[in-house]
């Protein structure tokens, strides 16, 4: 449905996308993953249509995007950063603006109007001004302004920025449940956002695309830690000898230390689970385990292993 | 391009910017018709019309400013210009939506003239080519305003260089030759006599497309180096 081929842009000596190249087949969800200007943006804005790349070609279901503007345009729907809407206008007056935008025939308007509307959950505030609306009821506002005459592609520019915990589930389940009967590419810098709601991620980072992977794929490279983290209650301080014990452990450092309690870093080798063996040896020994747990990576260290790995694939 | 027209319009009249205007243009329209029926006793309605095309460098520029650089401003263009609608019909939707503005305005002058006409003997002609010319002028002026409003996303350079702008051209009147033959209020001046001369038609229509035409330019140029 997309296909991005050696694209870049430039900004003077500035290049904020460096020739990317990546496609999107139907009814794909796809993730689109970095920190804050890395790119996604730009690259989205390209896609549909609102800047001009300085070289390279990108198709929208087969119309190229600069050259044939108005079908490519007709199979997207768009959510831009930061839910630009017009705030003098009713929610209802706002989506049939939209509708009228992108080309709705008479006929379907209204139906397809009260579709978006309780799809997206504003049957409620429809006739309410938009300057009165809340962040999240907005945020929705812009989804049902991108979802208005069904268009096959949704590409949607950090959707739950800024919501509350609450808004971001709803948000997310929405999103889910249009990836059913849309092709789909979602930008987000947060991993645990993206891997909930798609199947595909493409991780972005200073403009160049350093992976583009299934979501099972990328998590384990993730999620692929030695590293736990162990506090325990130990007046005798044995835990720092329990090394000698399991022979998979390389380096045992203390991170903190409160009242009676330890926190250390357990580094090990090997690829069996140390929790396990780490239990059992404490529980011998007669340390007590108050809390343990697998050191998560974080955003940026699966950054970096990523590009460790050099991991363009 | 009627879909734009009809957000536009409810644009203009959800938010003050309609009331303003048409305030501003009648507050200086009374002013006028007070002074020629109660000062000068005069029953040329066409004059005040006439002079009240003045006032239109002013607040013209309170339609347009707005046009395209809030748009920029919040983000809406994205909305505008990712649409498969094309540029070309949503600038002329804008455009028409001011000009529907000048005229709704401009229809309260009515008002005016039905009580000049209760009292004596006005004709008619005259006053109607001038409004007639009136509404060429002031779609002369937004399509200006309009372009100053694409160039930035600042409201108020765009406002200043359409003021700017409107008092140099009221000035190239006085100039004799060429230049003088592009002031758009020296175009103006054959309306009130009840004259619709070809010469002056064409060139506020040029005028306006050459600004109209300019204003999508500068909207599908700026994709390239936004």
């Amino acid at each position: 449905m997309i296909e991005v081929q050696n694209v870049t842009k430039k900004y003077g000596d500035f290049v904020a996308v460096d020739n990317i190249s990546f496609s999107i087949k139907k009814g794909e969800v796809v993730g689109f993953l970095g920190p804050n200007g890395a790119g996604k943006s730009t690259t989205m804005n390209m896609i549909t249509g609102y800047i001009e790349p300085t070289s390279g070609t990108i198709l929208v279901d087969d119309y190229d995007i600069n050259l044939k503007p108005k079908q490519a345009k007709k199979q997207i729907g768009y959510m831009p950063e930061n839910v630009p809407l017009y705030p003098e206008l009713t929610v209802k007056e706002f989506i049939s603006y939209m509708a009228d935008l992108k080309l709705v025939q008479r006929k379907d308007k209204k139906e397809e109007i009260e579709k978006v509307i309780k799809v997206t959950g504003l049957k409620e505030v429809k006739d309410k001004i938009i300057k009165n609306l809340s962040r999240g009821y907005r945020q929705r506002v812009s989804l049902a302004g991108a979802l208005v005459g069904n268009p096959p592609i949704l590409i949607l520019d950090e959707p739950t920025v800024g919501l509350d915990p609450k808004q971001v589930t709803e948000i997310r389940n929405l999103i889910k449940s249009l990836g059913k009967e849309h092709t789909i590419l979602v930008s987000s810098h947060i991993l645990s956002e993206i891997s909930q709601m798609c199947n595909k991620i493409i991780i972005i980072d200073n403009g160049k695309i350093l992976r583009i992977d299934s979501t099972e794929e990328i998590e384990k490279t993730t999620s692929d830690s030695s590293e736990v983290i162990v506090t325990v209650e130990d007046e005798k301080n044995k835990f720092k000898n329990i090394k000698k014990s399991i022979s998979e452990i390389d380096k045992i450092d203390m991170i903190e230390e409160k009242e009676n309690e330890k926190v250390y870093s357990v580094k090990y080798s090997g690829n069996d689970d140390i929790r396990k063996i780490l239990f059992k040896e404490c529980a011998k020994q007669d340390i007590t385990i108050v809390e343990m747990k697998k050191k998560e990576n974080s955003l940026e260290e699966a950054f970096l292993k990523i590009t460790e790995k050099g991991g363009k694939k | 391009m009627f879909a734009v027209i009809k957000k536009e319009l409810k644009s203009y009249f959800c938010t003050p910017i309609g009331y303003i205007f048409v305030a501003l243009f009648l507050i200086v329209v009374s002013f006028i018709f007070y002074v020629y029926t109660f000062a000068q006793q005069s029953l040329r309605f066409e004059y005040i019309v006439w002079d009240s095309t003045t006032v239109l460098s002013f607040i013209i520029p309170v339609l347009t400013m707005r046009m395209f650089a809030e748009e920029k401003k919040n983000g809406t263009d994205q909305l505008l210009l990712t649409s498969p609608r094309s540029i070309i019909k949503i600038v002329l939707g804008k455009f028409f939506a001011a000009t529907i503005v000048v005229i709704i305005s401009l229809l309260f002058l009515f008002i005016y003239y039905g009580i000049l006409r209760y009292f004596g003997d006005v004709s008619i002609i005259e006053p109607l080519v001038a409004m007639i010319g009136f509404i060429f002028l002031a779609m002369a002026y937004i399509s200006f305003g309009m372009f100053a409003s694409s160039l930035t996303e600042n409201q108020v350079i765009a406002a200043v260089v359409s003021i700017g702008f409107f008092i140099i051209v009221s000035f190239l009147e006085s100039y004799q030759g060429i230049i003088g033959m592009f002031s758009l209020v020296e175009m103006y001046q054959k309306f009130p006599q009840g004259i619709i001369s070809l010469k002056e038609v064409v060139g506020y229509i040029s005028f306006i497309l050459l600004f109209v035409l300019l204003t999508i330019i500068v909207l599908q140029r700026r994709k390239s180096v936004k």
